[in-house]
């Protein structure tokens, strides 16, 4: 390697890691044509139980009445609306929510995993962010690990009487971090490194992404906050409605 | 003339919450071709009794008659088919993604076929000058457009009493007296029309009968010149009375009219006083 | 009301999502949408399936095409849509091609601190050549979306026996989309009049209270919304009249014939 090439080398990792240090196109989806048949069968076969689980719950909490279904739309629509908002960022670039911890605090894991495919399903044909076949992998890591973590911890945590506003933030914080990882570990087994496989490509995609998604796991725990207290503060009737958890706390 | 009836409500009572009723004894009836207009503060009652005629909301008392049969919770189903509503904010109403599927969405539940579906809607479309926006997307119309949406949803069910839940409240000028032709095209084409308002002005110079709403009740049914004139019911009800009544009323006072029949009209004011111009 | 007759699409107020109204406007949205929705599945399943970058050129030239020629998209929107993906493509890209190591490996490598950043051919390969086949199953995927409104994509779901209770949700979103959209729209103008976002601290605050204000504002008007379906006779099902856009042969014959061309492509430079 020549002097020259050397400095465009590193000239080039610079610039990779500045686009990578400011907070693009948000959330952790996988890009539409990432990854092969096989493994868009196959994450999409791992998400069918969890989003049977997901309508069975849905249909029994709904009990048939439209009037329920329609309500449950509005939260999917609120989700949608939610995680396509840009949030206010300090470098003034385009980031987003997930809006999937939030879902998962308010309306349970089992509804989320199937608002959450609906709301990739848009994602990918409203806001070209995600993919169709890309579909299973990015509701296993959005719609499903990283709800149920999220709900994991904030049903954990409120056990062993943490505070409430803490809960709720480690719950969105980490929930999203989780989403970041699962998303990580779906693209390194897609991409294993030619010296050291999967496990360094892991390290690499971890390490490449960490840089956005830390500060963007953080707002999103703040802002999830403050959404659920606002929420505890003016609509514990209508959150009662929907099957809030923490209805009966308030 | 004795017009046939096609509703009665015998005193309904509702309440959503157990305790504030929200309608409490209300007793009306309505006949074809009617133009009714229907006033009294917000939460009078208004669109809670729209909803019983229309038969969404079941009441928690009384009893509502269509064509002299009682309507029980198994034929409420049936109310749509002669009562539409068209809500006050078209947003809340509108549900489809083209202009044609959302005013085809209550011919469809209706079970119509599908002709007859395609001929109701294109005559729906026809007549809120709507023809060539069969294609276009709801969510990308203007207010005033999604308001003739809305509209013609409602005229594509046929029916034969068309509520209108405060029409005119978020209309531009132009907008809303573009509605009150399409309130008179259709109470001419034989439509029994009830509109919910505000504005007393529109109220007085529209409606053969007005009735007012206060606190779930109903204080005043009749001749809406003669409930206007009723200082008690307006006290009552908190209600404005119509500029031109007032206007009216200062220029008898003056010796400034012809006493003729009272104005309903700036026109038939203007005409009052030029005759008793010539009287002079 | 009004007299004069909008411009296509024309509105004042609130939020509009581009894909979305393109579809509306596109100039094949009167093409049958279980032929778009097949076609493109189609090319899109080939363009990862063969995995070779002939094929992926041919679908991005191919599928911008139709979306600007025949959808009559303007290239500029085309081109700035298709960037909404692409700062993704390149940085995972990198990624890809970028090599981890604690020893100085690959063609170029970059010490830094106390591990190496290394490039080999091979990687730069394999990152071009998926950077071209995601651009093709966006271009696919678009070619999709841009020409058809998504009560038409569900339309096509509902005979792919996905279940009702899922096609009935993903109705009802779609159009409360919308709507949230608007009101979020609004009370953000109301929240900036009142200096919500001047700092970085209040923006996060406001954006937060506005979205649960959102949330809150929605469920109340819940049962408004539910009282208008029924009144209209809703009974759980939103049931609209199927439109009827009839496949000619020859958008049959050309379809197969490119997606032939598309393996003969792959066989000869595979």
């Amino acid at each position: 390697m020549s002097q020259r090439q050397r400095k465009l080398f590193a000239c080039f990792t610079v610039l990779c890691m500045a686009v990578a240090f400011a907070p693009t196109a948000g959330a952790m989806h996988i890009m539409e044509g990432y990854l092969s048949p096989p493994l868009c069968i196959a994450w999409g076969a791992v998400c069918l139980p969890f989003l049977a689980l997901g309508l069975r719950s849905i249909r029994r909490k709904t009990g048939g009445q439209s009037q329920n279904l329609l309500l449950l739309a509005l939260c999917g629509a609120f989700v949608f609306v939610i995680s396509s908002l840009k949030i206010p960022s300090v470098t003034g670039s385009c980031s987003h929510m997930t809006g999937t911890g939030l879902s998962a605090i308010l309306f349970g894991p089992a509804v989320t995993s199937v608002l959450g495919l609906i709301v990739l399903i848009f994602q990918a044909i409203l806001l070209a962010h995600g993919g169709l076949t890309t579909l299973g992998a990015n509701c296993f890591s959005m719609a499903i690990a990283g709800p149920l973590a999220a709900y994991g911890l904030y049903r954990g945590l409120r056990a062993v009487k943490v505070d409430r506003k803490a809960c709720v933030f480690l719950a969105a914080f980490l929930g999203d971090l989780f989403t970041y990882c699962v998303t990580s570990v779906q693209l390194a087994a897609a991409y294993p490194a030619a010296e050291g496989g999967a496990a360094a490509s892991l390290v690499k995609f971890l390490g490449v992404f960490a840089p956005t998604q830390l500060p963007l796991a953080v707002v999103e725990g703040i802002l999830t906050v403050v959404i659920v207290i606002g929420l505890e503060t003016y609509a514990s009737r209508e959150l009662k409605d929907i099957g809030y958890l923490g209805g009966n706390e308030v | 003339m004795k017009r046939e009836l096609i509703l009665q409500a015998r005193d309904l009572r509702y309440s959503y919450d157990g305790e504030r009723m929200a309608l409490d004894g209300v007793s009306m009836d309505i006949a074809q071709g009617e133009k009714i207009a229907v006033i009294g503060s917000n939460g009078a009652g208004k669109s809670t009794f729209f909803l019983h005629l229309n038969g969404v909301l079941t009441p928690h008392g009384g009893e509502i008659l269509c064509h002299g049969t009682t309507i029980t919770a198994k034929t409420a189903k049936e109310l749509p088919r002669y009562v539409s509503i068209v809500f006050q904010n078209a947003d809340d109403q509108i549900i489809a993604s083209t202009v044609r599927d959302e005013v085809a969405f209550g011919p469809m539940n209706l079970k119509l076929p599908k002709d007859e579906v395609a001929s109701r809607v294109e005559e729906a479309l026809e007549y809120m000058n709507l023809s060539g926006y069969q294609d276009r997307p709801p969510h990308y119309l203007s207010g005033g457009e999604k308001k003739r949406v809305s509209i013609a949803d409602m005229i594509a069910m046929h029916p034969e009493i068309i509520i209108f839940d405060e029409p005119t409240a978020s209309l531009d000028p132009q907008n809303a007296e573009l509605l009150e032709g399409v309130l008179d095209r259709l109470s001419a084409g034989g439509k029994t029309i009830l509109l919910s308002t505000h504005d007393v002005d529109l109220a007085y110079r529209w409606a053969q009968r007005l009735v007012v709403f206060h606190n779930g009740r109903i204080v005043a049914d009749g001749d809406p010149l003669q409930v206007f004139q009723d200082r008690d019911v307006l006290a009552q009800a908190s209600l404005k009375r119509p500029v031109l009544l007032e206007v009216y009323e200062g220029l008898t006072a003056k010796g400034l009219t012809g006493g003729g029949a009272w104005p309903r009209t700036v026109h038939e004011l203007l005409a009052d006083c030029s005759s008793s111009d010539k009287d002079r | 009301m009004e007299r004069q007759n909008h411009h296509r699409g024309h509105r004042h107020d609130g939020a509009v999502l581009s894909i979305d109204y393109c579809a509306y406007a596109s100039a094949i949205r009167g093409w049958n949408p279980y032929y778009k929705t097949a076609f493109s599945a189609a090319c899109l399943i080939l363009c990862v399936a063969c995995d070779s970058p002939a094929v992926s050129l041919a679908v991005i030239l191919t599928m911008g095409g139709i979306s600007v020629g025949l959808g009559r998209l303007p290239l500029r929107r085309y081109l700035s849509l298709l960037s909404v993906p692409l700062l993704f493509i390149l940085l995972s890209g990198a990624a890809i091609a970028l090599g981890v190591s604690l020893q100085p490996a690959g063609q170029y490598s970059v010490h830094l601190g106390f591990f190496y950043l290394y490039l080999t051919q091979g990687g730069l390969t394999q990152a071009l050549g998926l950077m071209l086949k995601a651009l093709g199953a966006v271009s696919a995927m678009y070619m999709l979306t841009l020409s058809t409104p998504a009560s038409e994509v569900i339309q096509v779901l509902r005979s792919l026996r996905v279940p009702r209770t899922l096609l009935e949700l993903m109705n009802l979103i779609y159009r409360y989309i919308f709507i949230l959209m608007d009101t979020q729209c609004r009370m953000k103008h109301a929240a900036s009049a009142r200096l919500g976002y001047c700092d970085y601290r209040t923006a996060l605050a406001t954006f937060g209270r506005t979205a649960s204000n959102l949330l809150v504002v929605s469920l109340k008007k819940g049962s408004t919304y539910y009282q208008a379906l029924a009144s209209r006779c809703y009974s759980g099902e939103l049931r609209f009249p199927a439109g009827e856009k009839p496949v000619r042969p020859v958008q049959v014959l050309l379809a197969v014939g490119f997606l032939m061309f598309l393996i003969l492509l792959w066989r000869i430079t595979g």
